[in-house]
């Protein structure tokens, strides 16, 4: 028994003494049940929209004249819509292109969010003062409403949704970056680097952002959260995707005016909307336990 | 010999809430090739700022006057791109928080690799190899593997080993060391001092040290200059300062640095504590702490005079002339 134990603590702490900080986040979310669950799922919805194409019964864009708008069945386990298509494959390709639109917004939102509130907040003064007031200004006009005059510009597109959701989440998302790099930046350990000579660049790249990566992995989790919404709520306005793209916004859109005569044309896209939003909210909030268990 | 380092009338000004005040006032030193140069005094009379503003390294608050000639090079009209390659290359510093000096989420090579690779033109291979005997020099075991560490596997005086092998990597002709044995166990202190000695032996290096212990100038330091309030008091010799101290303060930071050989009962402390840079009185600084206080000490502030050859001091005691009776005996 003893033996058994020593061999255990010997490995466990063989495995402490190999873990880089880098790989014990996942270690981490293993071990709580909230990560653990909301992560799971994350992976699988991400597995879905990978696959979704090849496990999807039918051709999401073909229409079934012998079956429009039909209830849930054998064959369209799902239903048909007002045109004859089959839902659940449908819902399978929007997968992707939902969670595409907001991986690629998010990503923009962080690669310039980042840069700017991270420089901002390293130059300071007259600088900082400037950028910050410019983001305060755009941050007064709700996301939604500056993403809508952003493709209002560039015409509605799932691309230019896509980029209108980007920029629009950019000041939030640099304010919140700022903070976090203010502290780093009045650290012992940038004034030792500068001592040596380490230029402005190398110390926003190599101390900045990597003690920020905490902060950066939970805020850009929860705006992709966001932009899952916004890439539907433009949809179901008509400015995002176009017809017959199957979005999960654009979707609702078309089953709102059948809601008593067939419920299912909006109702699974809704269903899908919510899980998967609310998926990626809980694992941000995991990822915030997990980074800060304080707050 | 010549001078590394020649610093006159250095003054650096905060402002804080529209006032300005000034932190160190009329700063003047000059530090000779391979000289060790102490300057010590009480918490808060500016050392660490004196010691950012040679390395220019202040905030945007601070506002730096004066003259700083580093080997004749007017550090204060460097551009800051001139600046990045003047430290770590010509000047470098060692801090005082061991512990927080170095980033927790780099490895202690990536760190230390910067300057090399920055200053010298290395590339990684080179480099490692450099850090790896960098660090072996100052006297870290393993440094193969500590070379892959982060730093929250070492220890205090271990971080304070690797902090000076980062500041003497491109071997600087002048180092700074601002109080660098404060935040250690006292063993390890006497390391560390110890090895900071072998690097100036070894490589001739220029060293300005910053403390608040009169012990570690007594064992470091060839030159002191005691700081109070912002400005130079006294400023001699070590052997000098220690067995003929001048200035009322010196003597009374003298009395109260504990004494190894003899068994004191209970160690003198100054009256008082050191005024904020808010609070200068308008006379001597140290005039309302000290017990020769004379009329004249609280209403002007005397000037640093040499008082005899080897030694120059800025107390009323020693400006002929005024000699009158105490006020606060
Ligand atoms: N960035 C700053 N802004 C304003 N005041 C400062 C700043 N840094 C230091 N000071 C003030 O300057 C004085 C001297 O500080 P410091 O040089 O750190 O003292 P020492 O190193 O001698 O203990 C203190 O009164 C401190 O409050
Ligand atoms: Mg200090």
């Amino acid at each position: 028994m003893s033996e058994i134990n020593k061999a255990v603590t010997v490995r466990s702490m063989w495995r402490k003494e190999r873990q880089l900080p880098r790989f014990e986040l996942l270690g981490k979310i293993m071990q709580r049940k909230k990560a653990k669950y909301s992560f799971l799922m994350m992976l699988g919805i991400i597995v879905i929209g990978i696959i979704g194409p090849w496990i999807a019964p039918h051709d999401p864009t073909k229409t079934y004249y012998e079956a429009f708008m039909q209830g849930p069945s054998k064959q369209f386990w799902l239903g048909t819509d007002a045109i004859g298509r089959d839902i659940l494959s449908r819902l399978l390709y929007g997968t992707r292109v939902t969670l595409t639109a907001a991986v690629m917004a998010s990503a923009m939102t962080f690669v310039v969010g980042t840069l700017i509130g991270v420089t901002s907040a390293y130059i300071g003064g007259f600088f900082d003062n400037l950028i910050m007031r410019i983001m305060d200004v755009l941050l007064a006009l709700p996301g939604i409403v500056l993403a809508l005059a952003i493709v209002a510009a560039l015409g509605p597109s799932q691309e230019n949704a896509m980029i209108a959701i980007g920029i629009a989440s950019i000041p939030g998302f640099s304010i919140l970056v700022r903070g976090a790099a203010l502290s780093i930046k009045e650290s012992g350990y940038v004034e030792a680097s500068r001592s040596i000579g380490s230029s402005n660049w190398w110390i926003i790249i190599n101390q900045l952002i990597p003690n920020i990566a905490n902060v950066l992995i939970v805020y850009t989790t929860m705006f992709i959260g966001g932009a899952i919404l916004s890439t539907s709520a433009l949809g179901f306005i008509g400015l995002g995707a176009q017809p017959p793209t199957p979005e999960w916004g654009t979707m609702l859109n078309e089953g709102k005016d059948y809601l008593r005569e067939a419920w299912w044309l909006a109702t699974f896209p809704g269903i899908a909307i919510t899980v998967v939003v609310f998926t990626v909210y809980m694992l941000g909030d995991a990822l915030r336990d997990i980074f800060d268990p304080k707050a | 010999m010549t001078h590394v380092l020649e610093v006159s009338g250095l003054t650096t000004t905060f402002t804080k809430n529209e006032k300005a005040f000034k932190v160190v006032d009329d700063l003047s030193l000059y530090v000779r090739k391979g000289e060790a140069l102490g300057i010590v005094g009480e918490s808060g009379c500016g050392k660490s700022v004196a010691s950012l503003s040679l390395m220019r390294l202040l905030g945007k608050n601070g506002k730096t006057e004066g003259s700083i000639l580093l080997n004749g090079q007017k550090i204060l009209s460097c551009s800051e791109h001139e600046m990045q390659n003047i430290r770590g290359k010509e000047m470098a510093m060692i801090f005082q928080e061991p512990m927080t000096s170095l980033n927790p989420v780099l490895t202690i090579g990536r760190q230390m690799s910067e300057g090399l690779e920055k200053h010298e033109g290395m590339k990684r291979a080179q480099s490692k190899e450099k850090v790896i005997e960098l660090l072996t020099q100052v006297g870290i075991a393993r440094a193969n593997e500590i070379y892959h560490e982060y730093p929250h596997r070492l220890s205090g005086g271990m971080r304070q080993r690797v902090m000076i092998a980062m500041a003497i990597a491109c071997n600087p002709k002048l180092l700074i060391a601002d109080e660098p044995t404060t935040a250690l166990d006292v063993t390890i202190q006497a390391q560390i001092l110890q090895l900071i000695q072998n690097v100036r032996t070894e490589r001739g290096t220029s060293l300005i040290m910053i403390t608040h212990d009169l012990g570690v100038v007594a064992e470091t330091c060839d030159r002191v200059m005691v700081m109070y309030a912002g400005q130079v008091i006294e400023s001699a010799d070590v052997r000098t300062l220690l067995r003929n101290p001048k200035h009322p303060y010196t003597i009374g930071l003298i009395q109260s640095t504990p004494h190894r050989s003899k068994g004191q009962k209970r160690l003198y402390s100054i009256a008082g504590s050191v005024p904020t840079p808010e609070e200068y009185p308008q006379g001597c600084r140290f005039a309302p702490r000290c017990d020769k206080a004379m009329p004249v000490c609280l209403e002007q502030n005397p000037q640093l005079l040499a008082v005899d050859q080897a030694s120059d001091c800025r107390c009323w005691l020693y400006q002929e002339h005024t000699k009158g009776t105490a006020v606060n005996a």
